[in-house]
């Protein structure tokens, strides 16, 4: 573990993304006290180019656009972050529960898991928010985490067949250890890299896909997030009458941590499957050298 | 044999079970499904024809399991039903009119990120670590990051409103008649510039990052190294010894990626209002057209079904080692 995270901290890639995340994190956390406006609030005359008053500009009805950035950050975070867990959590203990206990059981969850995967996750989900009608942001987290398992869990359980052939494993099943303790104690550790892309991973998409369910008009108007501001701005013509401000800000802000996650993702992947890894041959032959010798 | 015969009995295992979700989605709603599915059609319906929609949608009376089987018989008899916003059009003939430009969008974007992917893909692993390779993997990492929306609305900005290079919505000039003439054709290759470019971007970057990780994994091989120590050319190793074996799972992506087709375009074809499927399936969830929605779900499962099944067979083709399993 010690050894992962070590050669994750000298990861440039890992570093630059997780500065990107932790600033836009800030950012959220620190809202209150960097703008002065209240996201909701009419406070300026509407579509003002960014200026002293409104760094970003104000959107159609005069509301600030940075303030809205900065308190939609917290709900894309939050979503993002909150879908992702349970994401992982239902993939990774499906996946880790069919691949151990096999038989019937791996059965009916692999044919479950495959059922899922072939069905198209985009349309049923815009299907499901518009039949739940304005769907609030925690109410799309939880469409995502019933409906985006199944790769996760396809995954785990690929990885966790392997693990199971493992000496340790067979003589913890010797020492009469039960199924639950094995699964959390001796299995799920092995499989962590695998748990971690799958995380990084489904953070990634549910940020984008709050953020598209909403721009396409599926979600609460009454929610200050930067998919509703994509919305919102579109509805407002925003591009027509050259508004860029009001449409480009929320743009950038999911690109920003688009990149960072998508970074960090990278990262997880070379410091779980280290034929992968970039960075100059000397400094990886180096570290493995180190890593021997720890180990050693 | 038996292994395609085994997938084929779980692939309409898998359609039963989309159809089933279709058909308990609208009852799942609160209230009364009929009374919502019928209340946007206002008066423009006479009683006759209220009947016959839904009859096609198995809401026949009777007990549940009676609509269920009525459902499943016009499902599999093709029978669409009809479409509630723009009745009396029958749902098949709405989606088969949108078909051919998603199929023209997302098949021209899918070949040109697939060859494109692939091929920098290659070069990437190849000369892994260097300055191409950081650029283009974490390139098409972000890429693949990014919201297809934000990707549409930055090039509907910059090239649609800002330099005014490409036309801004529709498939072609509102204004020309359809025909095989020089003028729409190029009309239509004008209007869906800037949606197979945004697609492609998008697209590019998962053949890349897959044929790329083949790719690394395959370079550490005994006949890699076998190969290039009976001197044979580096481009000769590149693509005749390592290309071709990575490029399994690269050909599954790229049919899954064809699955996806229907529905992978849905947000670029809203944000540039293309009158594809994507953009019917959102116009009939903002109008509550149910009909059309229903019919689009099962299209898109069945397409992608389709794409499962032949990647099966391409892998029985290509892996001889599945063929005796």
């Amino acid at each position: 573990m010690g050894a992962v995270l070590k050669s994750f901290a000298q990861n440039r890639k890992a570093l630059t993304g997780l500065v990107i995340v932790a600033i836009i994190v800030a950012l959220a956390v620190a809202a209150p006290w960097l703008t002065e406006y209240d996201p909701t609030r009419r406070v300026g005359r509407p579509h003002q180019p960014p200026s002293w008053d409104h760094w970003l500009g104000t959107t159609r009805i005069g509301q600030d656009v940075f303030a809205r950035l900065l308190y939609g950050a917290r709900t894309s975070l939050a979503v993002g972050f909150g879908a992702g867990l349970l994401i992982t959590a239902v993939g990774t203990i499906l996946g880790i529960v069919a691949g151990y206990k096999g038989g019937r059981t791996d059965e009916v969850i692999s044919f479950f898991t495959n059922m899922v995967l072939v069905v198209p996750n985009l349309p049923l989900l815009l299907v499901l928010a518009a039949f739940i009608g304005q769907a609030s942001p925690w109410v799309i987290a939880l469409i995502l985490g019933v409906t985006s398992w199944a790769w996760g869990a396809r995954v785990t359980r690929a990885e966790t067949l392997s693990v199971k052939q493992k000496d340790f494993v067979k003589s913890a099943e010797m020492l009469g250890e039960p199924s639950w303790r094995i699964m959390l104690f001796e299995i799920f550790p092995n499989v962590i890299s695998i748990v971690g892309i799958n995380f990084v991973g489904s953070v990634i998409f549910a940020v984008i896909t709050e953020a598209t369910l909403e721009f396409l008009g599926l979600g609460d108007p009454k929610t200050v997030s930067w998919g509703m501001m994509l919305f919102n701005a579109q509805n407002a013509s925003a591009l027509q009458v050259g508004a860029w401000w009001d449409i480009l800000s929320p743009c950038f802000a999911l690109v920003a941590l688009g990149a960072g996650l998508s970074l960090l993702n990278f990262a997880v992947d070379e410091v779980a499957n280290p034929r992968l890894r970039t960075g100059n041959t000397l400094s990886r032959w180096s570290l493995l050298m180190r890593q021997g010798e720890g180990r050693l | 044999m038996s292994f395609l015969f085994r997938r084929l009995g779980f692939y309409l295992a898998a359609f039963l079970a989309a159809a089933t979700v279709n058909f308990f989605l609208p009852r799942l709603m609160p209230g009364d499904p009929i009374e919502i599915m019928f209340s946007s059609a206002g008066g423009d319906l006479s009683v006759e024809n209220l009947e016959a929609l839904k009859l096609t949608f198995g809401f026949v009376d009777g007990p549940l399991w009676q609509q269920y089987l009525t459902y499943l018989q016009s499902v599999f008899t093709g029978d669409l039903g009809r479409s509630i916003k723009y009745y009396p059009l029958p749902v098949t003939e709405l989606l088969g009119r949108a078909l051919i430009w998603t199929v023209g969008l997302m098949g021209t974007a899918t070949l040109i990120s697939f060859t494109l992917g692939t091929v920098l893909g290659i070069m990437a692993a190849w000369r892994r670590g260097s300055a191409f390779d950081v650029v283009f993997s974490v390139g098409a990492i972000m890429a693949t990051s990014m919201p297809a929306m934000v990707l549409s609305l930055m090039a509907l900005f910059f090239f649609g409103f800002e330099l005014n290079w490409f036309p801004t919505g529709y498939a072609a000039d509102p204004a020309l008649d359809p025909a095989f003439s020089w003028q729409y054709v190029s009309s239509v290759v004008r209007h869906g510039i800037l949606p197979v470019l945004t697609l492609s971007i998008v697209l590019t970057g998962g053949f890349l990052v897959t044929m790329r990780n083949n790719m690394i994994n395959l370079l550490g091989e005994d006949y890699i190294v076998m190969a290039r120590a009976k001197g044979l050319s580096n481009s000769r190793v590149m693509f005749w010894y390592a290309a071709r074996n990575a490029l399994l799972p690269t050909v599954s992506s790229l049919a899954i990626a064809m699955g996806t087709v229907l529905g992978g375009s849905l947000v670029t074809e809203v944000v540039f209002n293309y009158p594809g499927l994507g953009n019917t399936l959102y116009q009939a969830i903002l109008a509550r057209d149910y009909p059309v929605i229903q019919g689009q779900l099962l299209i898109m499962t069945l397409a992608m079904l389709t794409a499962n099944f032949i990647v099966d067979i391409s892998y029985v083709l290509l892996d001889p080692r599945l063929r005796s399993a």
